[in-house]
């Protein structure tokens, strides 16, 4: 059934980026307005604004499942899009659509519950024969159990949110010591983020890539991969940089992947859009870890190589369309990188840096894509995650597009707030990242400074200070400076050369 | 210019230096003059506002974002294309005293943990009177639905912990302190 009406149950740079497509294809929006930030811009792009402004319950607005399904059947909207995170892969939030008969946007909630239940999708994998590692069956009763599994499992061991996801309820143990302090750290960290502190554990592979592959599956059995995304370059195992493809891999190692990523989606009956995410080591074995029943932050960087509007597909095979394309029209053609801007202080080990964006300019070009949620004047506020932007770069070939990456970077420019930006140039002057060479330790063993800055950069913010603080100077001993013009400026109010 | 120049020799401002948090010296003569002298030798450092309200650098041919993102007397934290330094900047006179005193005082004994954002303190894993080894975690915050450890960047005795568990803490609330070994 056509979709006429989308309710996006999410914010920020994601909230746009659905409500973009939605558009395109004639469907009316819905937003939903926070106390917590009621003017963000993704509601200025929504057609209809719901308000969630008056606090009713404890329940986080993007949380409250029966307050969301309630809206949606008063405003009388078809479906929901959830973004990602918050209830993205919340299977009973799926199940009480499917109940109210109003069209999630992604897979089947039997589906979200069996892959987000990380030790199911491991058992289902096992079945069909994907690579897995060494690891316990099921979850863990208690942290004196994790120790004895860690025991025999072999150091080092991780620790994983069975319900886990972006990072968050993950921790690694290299010895025993260690096992039952970090199973309490990602249990609790579980307990608050997705609402279930229980966990699994698996052997450590410690340098490995971190390929996953993008799955778009219909409702009548159609199932295609659209190649992988190199998700190396992580720091806490949070994404910090994307690519596509992957230096790592060779067209036969794709083919193996792909056919393994798909698979597991059909071994599951999955539809919509998925991710299925593997470790690769230095051997080039593979193994596979989970599969994301959502879309990805980093999905941009596909769309730019294979020219597939993921939102569109999604919203499309939740209307119960067939895929129009096979495997064998697949093409993934150039290089794409994206950058996840966060506001977060490189220099104090990645601290998040609230406060208002005074000013914020990016770079314009044909291969250039900004998915942004930030704006002159938006407020990073502690209340949702960091991420304010992803850039993303396409050109013809990795080489060029690192090129053109160092220029992006360069001019893009955010003024009233500390930002990832420095990072970024970081990993683009990196020798071993420019050949293609790295693997997930590239923050820990590689990129031993985690911020970039050119010889003379120092030099000339320590002009700046002196200067300042000679101006003050000056001031204070009641001189006029530019006698000439008969007025005393300042440097922040003065349109034009200032020295 | 001229009028200025007459009585630079003599003013404070004359020669300033921007003392890094790496004690590295940035020494720059007649800073408000169209040529700087820098080293030893002239130059020229163009400063713009663009219409969009940015201030940036020209130098050698490149534009240079940047803002002072804290001042307070004579501290300063310059962001300069997404990096920030911290300085203080010192006449001549004040950076001969400063060293003076500092080779006078010795090093402190006492290091404080700050608390590096806002956030909430789920555990404190250690306690008043316990030894602690650099790299040791102290303590856990929780910021953006993240929990961080806090961990000690010198080794020796907690001798006060100045928070409890659930407290709300404010970026640079003094968290701990160490009496260093």
């Amino acid at each position: 059934m056509k979709i006429k009406s989308i309710l996006i149950a999410n914010r920020g740079e994601i909230a746009i980026r659905i409500m973009r497509t939605a558009k395109q294809m004639g469907i009316e929006t819905y937003a939903i307005k926070t106390a917590k930030e009621p003017t963000a811009w993704y509601l200025d792009e929504a057609d209809h604004i719901i308000d969630f402004t008056e606090c009713l319950s404890d329940t986080p607005e993007f949380l409250d499942i029966e307050r969301i399904i309630y809206t949606v059947k008063e405003n009388k909207i078809d479906a929901v899009h959830p973004g990602y995170g918050f209830l993205a892969e919340n299977p009973v939030f799926a199940r009480r659509c499917e109940e109210e008969k109003i069209n999630f946007i992604g897979p089947s909630s039997e589906v979200i519950y069996n892959m987000g239940n990380k030790t199911v999708a491991k058992d289902l994998a096992r079945k069909y024969n994907v690579p897995l590692l060494r690891g316990s069956k099921g979850t863990l009763l208690n942290a004196d159990y994790a120790r004895r599994m860690a025991n025999i499992i072999g150091y080092p061991v991780i620790l994983k949110a069975a319900a886990g996801g972006g990072g968050r309820g993950m921790r690694v143990a290299t010895n025993e010591a260690e096992v039952e302090r970090m199973y309490h750290l990602a249990s609790n960290e579980s307990a608050k983020a997705f609402n279930d502190p229980s966990m699994f554990i698996e052997k450590y592979v410690a340098e490995p890539r971190h390929i996953e592959f993008q799955i778009l599956a219909d409702k009548h059995g159609n199932t295609i991969h659209l190649g992988e995304r190199e998700c190396s370059i992580q720091r806490k195992h949070q994404k910090l940089l994307e690519e596509s493809p992957s230096p790592a891999l060779d067209p036969e190692l794709r083919k193996k992947m792909g056919e393994a990523a798909i698979n597991i989606a059909k071994a599951v009956g999955y539809y919509s859009a998925g991710t299925v995410e593997f470790l690769l080591d230095a051997d080039k074995n593979f193994y596979f870890m989970e599969m994301n029943t959502r879309i990805q932050v980093e999905h941009p960087v596909t769309e730019m190589v294979t020219g597939i509007d993921l939102i569109e597909q999604m919203i499309r095979i939740a209307q119960g369309e067939k895929l129009r394309i096979s495997q064998e029209e697949v093409r993934l053609e150039g290089h794409a990188i994206e950058f996840r801007i966060n506001a977060e202080d490189v220099q104090s080990g990645f601290s998040p840096s609230l406060g208002t964006i005074e000013k914020i300019s990016w770079p314009e070009g044909e291969n250039i894509r900004v998915d942004t949620g930030v704006r002159d004047g938006s407020v990073i506020t502690p209340y949702f995650d960091s991420m304010i932007a992803k850039l993303i770069v396409y050109g013809e070939t990795r080489d060029k597009v690192l090129q053109d990456s160092t220029n992006a970077i360069r001019k893009s420019w955010i003024k009233g707030t500390k930002t990832t930006l420095s990072f970024c140039r970081a990993v683009l002057q990196n020798g071993n990242f420019r050949k293609g060479n790295f693997n997930t330790s590239f923050l820990s063993s590689e990129l031993k400074i985690h911020y970039h800055s050119e010889p003379d950069e120092e030099m000339l913010a320590a002009f700046f200070a002196v200067y300042d603080y000679a101006r003050d100077l000056e001031e204070a001993e009641g001189k006029k400076l530019n006698v000439d013009k008969g007025k005393n400026i300042t440097p922040w109010l003065l349109n034009k050369r200032l020295r | 210019m001229a009028e200025k120049n007459k009585g630079a020799k003599t003013t404070k401002k004359s020669q300033l230096i921007a003392l890094s948090a790496a004690n590295k010296q940035y020494s720059f003569t007649n800073p408000l003059e169209r040529v700087v002298k820098y080293k030893g030798e002239n130059v020229k450092i163009k400063l713009y506002e663009d219409p969009n309200g940015f201030s940036y650098v020209l130098w050698k041919n490149k534009k240079y974002p940047l803002e002072i993102i804290e001042k307070s007397q004579n501290k300063y934290t310059v962001m300069l294309n997404g990096v920030w330094h911290s300085f203080t900047v010192e006449t001549p006179f004040s950076l001969k005293r400063k060293k003076f005193l500092e080779s006078q005082a010795g090093t402190s004994s006492s290091v404080t943990i700050d608390a590096p954002m806002p956030g909430k303190i789920v555990e404190v894993l250690i306690e008043e009177g316990a030894e602690v080894k650099s790299g040791e975690s102290l303590l856990i915050l929780e910021a953006m639905k993240m929990q961080n450890e806090i961990s000690s960047h010198v080794d020796g005795v907690v001798k006060k912990i100045a928070i409890r568990q659930n407290d709300s803490v404010m970026k640079d609330d003094l968290l701990i302190e160490i009496e260093k070994s």
